[in-house]
């Protein structure tokens, strides 16, 4: 599809700028954290990765945002449709049931079903033309996300399943909702959360939750990452130990230090002033989001921006907070930075449908 | 025209989303601003000690000479198979691996592994001192199986093997109990200590002091830099006052026989030889004893691991006969011509007291009394001194306590004496007691170790010396301990000495006799059952009474002194006499005068058939 070239000017280049530089401050602490042992190579794939995630970016600015979300439905069949395959028929990695085998890629629906989730919800409530919003007014699309995340989360993979609910708390807000269908839906949230805890939960999961309120309860098997994440942060200082010189990272303390702690590793080895430098990158990233969602031309594209900005802080915020050991262990990775395709092309493709929505807002 | 839709309203509520995200990220920097600058201090310290593990060098223990500067506990080089069960994911695996490559039962891997002490990455021995075969296959392997290592240490070797085991000690891991008392204080878990003899009276001295290296290790646990090393520094080598030749004359003259000798300078009280059997092989316990070893040895009816030297308590029998003659000398109840009728009883306070000899020994002077070792002589010299002076002069030559010999767990033996028996029995004390106590029966217990210090006494004119074992301490030597004068005067050494003199010569020990050198000795024989209870089965070995010999020689300028016992050999100057006169032939380099011929002389004490406290 051609793309007028009028939509290029409104292209937002900081936003893509500070995007490509948190790419590169990932690649290069791939490189740190894993030059010394066995992943040799990784930050070449990561590289490849990200090429394939502009393109996809790319693609997705071609395309009409209102064209993307008036086929949301069909989307949803689609996405639907491929986690119950990979929950019937994916392979068993570690334990769990994410993945989708195409040749020599693999790539998790899940990741998908985020930004699928996002156009559905922008669309649905876009069309409720109400003022105000009761908790009737939210069954049906709540209906639909919900059917994702329980699918997601008997992958197992709660991190990604809990990504779903800040799109759509923020969508129904935006749209309207009653203070009095918020405090319902906290009191839902709550009752169905104990009701998991209660049967749905793994022992592997309670264990972590457990492990996170007393990690001395286990120092060497599930607090394990959280207490090893905190000392590289903490050690890290003011300034850091200097690029490729933590001791945690290098010395293999660190958990899953190239993917889900990478940011641990920035935090060790480049100290507060890195880390401070790099959550400013993601406000600056989630600020001209949401600006993205004020300029937009109508209900649709705000919505469809807020929700996709709401997934990604939620994963930034989770995932440092986590570094930190602020909350419990959860497979989530670090939007650009972490390493991992799926990861790093919903990154782009969430950024590519926030470009979309800013470039026509003036067109119609 | 465009058609914009009315999104006002949206402004207020997208911009409480905006602001909400501010202020998580705010929050999020708030607290790294507390983890990495507030209590940077603190996480790096636990960063330091994630990376930098400290791991002892274990400081060689001190070698032992004997007087003669010949080895006698040594290091050898030797190699120990670890595991490290940190360093794997999968222990069944490396188990079964190992009990493969060590052909060792993975059983006994496990019983291992559990027994692990002390912190965390501490490797586990699964073979000690293992093959040179044994060290090539496992590092042949340190790729595939890097959990399993080879840990060079130096082992403590024992040259003479059984022959000083219990003088010289044994090592091994720190026992509970030693962990928790004050000699031990401040060692840890795991560490190898000394448990018996001079290893464990002196272990502090041989431990030196450990070294430390402090090395940079992955989470694997794996090692990959040295920061830091501090060299161990060996324990100090020590000379003990042993005589090798003459503790090898000791072991072959005993021939394995159940039983202790112990030979001493009578001038200093230097110990120059120690033997307790049956004994068992130190290096077994160097290298880690199996249990099942272990097990047999503490629960074997003869107590191998006992040093009977200085921990079995015997009835002195006639050899307390030279403590009766110095005590009644210098209290002048009996001079050296006193003479006394022997029948071959006594019959005092109603009851019959035999002598060995039962048509008598007819009418004897004390040097005649000794040699032939008359009990009656004895039963009067008792009577007339009385139990009291008895005890009195049994506790100056250092009966009923220890004598302080650098050994741990000395004992101190038996006097008994009116107030003991008070005491211990509630009962007073009859006088037919005394006449049993005269001739060293009737309760009085004594080690080898105290027989020998009498010996030693009348051989340096009537000092009591202190047993000791260091000669010098890396070199330098050790100030002898100072011996005790007891006051005797020289006639009664001389009259005692006399009646030694004649015990080899003519009397009762004269297989101890040598030509060229005069010994001095006095034999002597413990009963173990009643004299009637013997009579029922004169052949039973564990019946039979226990064989002393005390002796001194050359008499005249005395260079040794010795006791030795011959447990259940029937009458000293049998079994016991014969031991010593060996022993003394190689030291002189003399030959014995009597070569093998057994000697026609009994002296079996008959004492009462009434046991002491029954007596009336």
């Amino acid at each position: 599809m051609p793309v007028d070239r009028r939509l290029l000017i409104n292209i937002d280049w900081v936003l893509v700028g500070a995007c490509l530089v948190l790419s590169a401050i990932g690649v290069a602490t791939i490189i740190s954290a894993t030059h010394a042992g066995r992943g040799l190579g990784l930050e070449v794939k990561q590289i490849y990765w990200t090429l394939i995630g502009i393109v996809a970016l790319l693609v997705s600015v071609t395309l009409d945002y209102r064209r993307l979300t008036d086929r949301a439905l069909v989307l949803y069949v689609f996405i639907v449709a491929a986690l119950i395959y990979v929950l019937v028929l994916g392979p068993r990695i570690q334990g769990t049931r994410r993945w989708i085998l195409l040749g020599p890629v693999q790539f998790q629906p899940s990741e998908f079903a985020k930004l699928v989730a996002a156009l559905l919800l922008a669309k649905v409530f876009a069309e409720s033309k109400r003022e105000t919003l009761g908790v009737r007014d939210i069954l049906g699309p709540g209906t639909t996300v919900a059917v994702l995340v329980l699918l997601i989360a008997a992958e197992p993979d709660l991190g990604t399943a809990f990504c779903m609910l800040p799109p759509f708390l923020a969508v129904a807000f935006l749209a309207g909702l009653r203070p009095k269908a918020i405090a319902i839906i906290a009191g839902a949230l709550i009752f169905f959360g104990g009701l998991g805890w209660q049967f749905a939960l793994k022992d592997y999961q309670k264990n972590r939750i457990y492990t996170f309120l007393d990690p001395a309860l286990d120092p060497r098997g599930a607090g394990y990452q959280k207490i090893q994440s905190q000392i590289a942060v903490g050690s890290g200082g003011l300034s850091g130990k200097g690029y490729k010189n933590g001791s945690q990272s290098q010395l293999g303390y660190l958990p899953a230090r190239h993917t889900d702690f990478i940011f641990s590793v920035l935090a060790e080895e480049m100290g507060f002033l890195g880390v401070t430098a790099v959550l400013g990158l993601y406000m600056l990233v989630l600020w001209r989001s949401l600006e993205t969602a004020r300029v937009a031309r109508d209900r649709v594209g705000a919505f469809l921006a807020a929700a996709i900005t709401a997934g990604l802080a939620f994963q930034v915020v989770y995932n440092v907070a986590m570094v930190a050991g602020l909350v419990p262990v959860k497979g989530l990775p670090l939007p650009f930075m972490s390493y991992g395709g799926s990861s790093v092309i919903y990154s782009f493709l969430a950024v590519g449908l926030i470009l979309n929505v800013r470039m026509r807002r003036f067109a119609n | 025209m465009r058609i914009y839709e009315d999104l006002r309203g949206l402004q207020g509520r997208l911009a409480i989303i905006q602001w909400v995200m501010v202020g998580l990220m705010g929050l999020l920097v708030v607290n790294f601003w507390q983890l990495q600058v507030l209590r940077g201090k603190y996480y790096r310290n636990l960063a330091e000690n994630n990376r930098i593990r400290p791991v002892p060098i274990p400081a060689p223990r001190g070698l032992l000479f004997d007087r003669n500067g010949r080895v006698l506990v040594d290091n050898r080089p030797s190699f120990n198979v670890v595991l490290t069960t940190e360093q794997t994911d999968d222990l069944d695996w490396s188990v079964k691996r190992l009990s493969g490559l060590l052909q060792i039962a993975p059983a006994a891997i496990r019983d291992k592994l559990s027994q692990k002490k002390g912190p965390q990455f501490r490797a586990v021995v699964v073979k000690p001192d293992a093959s040179e075969q044994d060290v090539a296959t496992i590092e042949a392997r340190r790729l595939e199986q890097p959990e399993a290592s080879v840990d060079p240490v130096p082992l403590r070797s024992y040259p003479l093997g059984q022959g000083a085991a219990h003088v010289l000690g044994r090592v091994g891991e720190i026992t509970e109990r030693q962990l928790e008392s004050e000699a031990y204080a401040g060692i840890e878990a795991g560490v190898t200590v000394g448990h018996a003899g001079v290893e464990a009276e002196h272990n502090r001295l041989l431990m030196g002091k450990d070294g430390l290296r402090r090395v940079v290790v992955n989470s694997r646990g794996v090692e990959v830099a040295e920061a830091e090393r501090q060299p161990p520094v060996e324990g100090p080598s020590v000379s003990l006052t042993l005589d090798t030749k003459l503790q090898q004359a000791l072991e072959e003259a005993m021939a394995g026989r159940p039983g202790s000798a112990v030979a001493i300078d009578p001038r200093n009280g230097e110990i120059l030889a120690m033997l307790s059997l049956p004994s068992y092989d130190p290096n077994e316990f160097a290298k880690g004893i199996e249990p099942a070893a272990w097990t047999e040895l503490s629960k074997d009816p003869l107590t191998p691991l006992m040093n009977r030297v200085i921990q079995g308590q015997y009835s002195p029998g006639s050899s307390f006969k030279i403590l009766m003659s110095l005590a009644a000398l210098q209290e002048g109840v009996i001079t050296p011509q006193t003479t006394f009728n022997c029948p071959g009883y006594l019959n005092i306070y109603n009851t019959t007291f035999r002598c060995h000899k039962v048509e008598g020994h007819g009418t004897l002077d004390l040097r005649h009394a000794i040699a032939l070792s008359c009990n009656v002589y004895f039963y009067n010299v008792g009577v007339r001194l009385g139990i009291e002076r008895i005890a009195r002069y049994a506790r100056l030559l250092g009966f009923s306590r220890p004598s302080g010999v650098d050994l741990p767990s000395e004992t101190s033996g038996l006097m008994p004496d009116p107030d003991w028996k008070r005491k211990v029995y509630k009962d007073k004390w009859y006088p037919s007691e005394t006449v049993s106590i005269s001739i060293g029966q009737g309760g009085v217990l004594a080690t080898p170790l105290q027989m020998a210090r009498v010996a030693a006494a009348v051989a340096n004119g009537g000092r009591l010396v202190k047993p000791h074992l260091i000669k010098a301490v890396a070199g330098v030597p050790v100030p002898e301990p100072p011996a005790v004068d007891l006051g005797f005067h020289s006639s009664v050494i001389e009259g005692v000495k006399a009646g030694m003199i004649a015990v080899v010569a003519e009397g009762t020990g004269r297989r101890a006799q040598l030509n060229g050198i005069t010994v001095a000795g006095k034999t002597g024989s413990a009963q173990v059952v009643t004299h009637a209870r013997l009579e029922q089965d004169r052949k039973a070995h564990a019946l039979q009474p226990h064989g002393w010999f005390i002796c001194f020689a050359p008499a005249e300028k005395p260079t040794i002194a010795m006791a030795v016992l011959v447990e259940h050999g029937t009458a000293g100057g049998q079994s016991a006499a014969p031991v010593a006169g060996q022993v003394l032939s190689r030291y002189f380099g003399v030959p014995l005068a009597i070569p093998p011929a057994p000697a026609p002389e009994q002296d079996t004490p008959l004492p009462s058939p009434l046991s002491p406290r029954a007596a009336h």
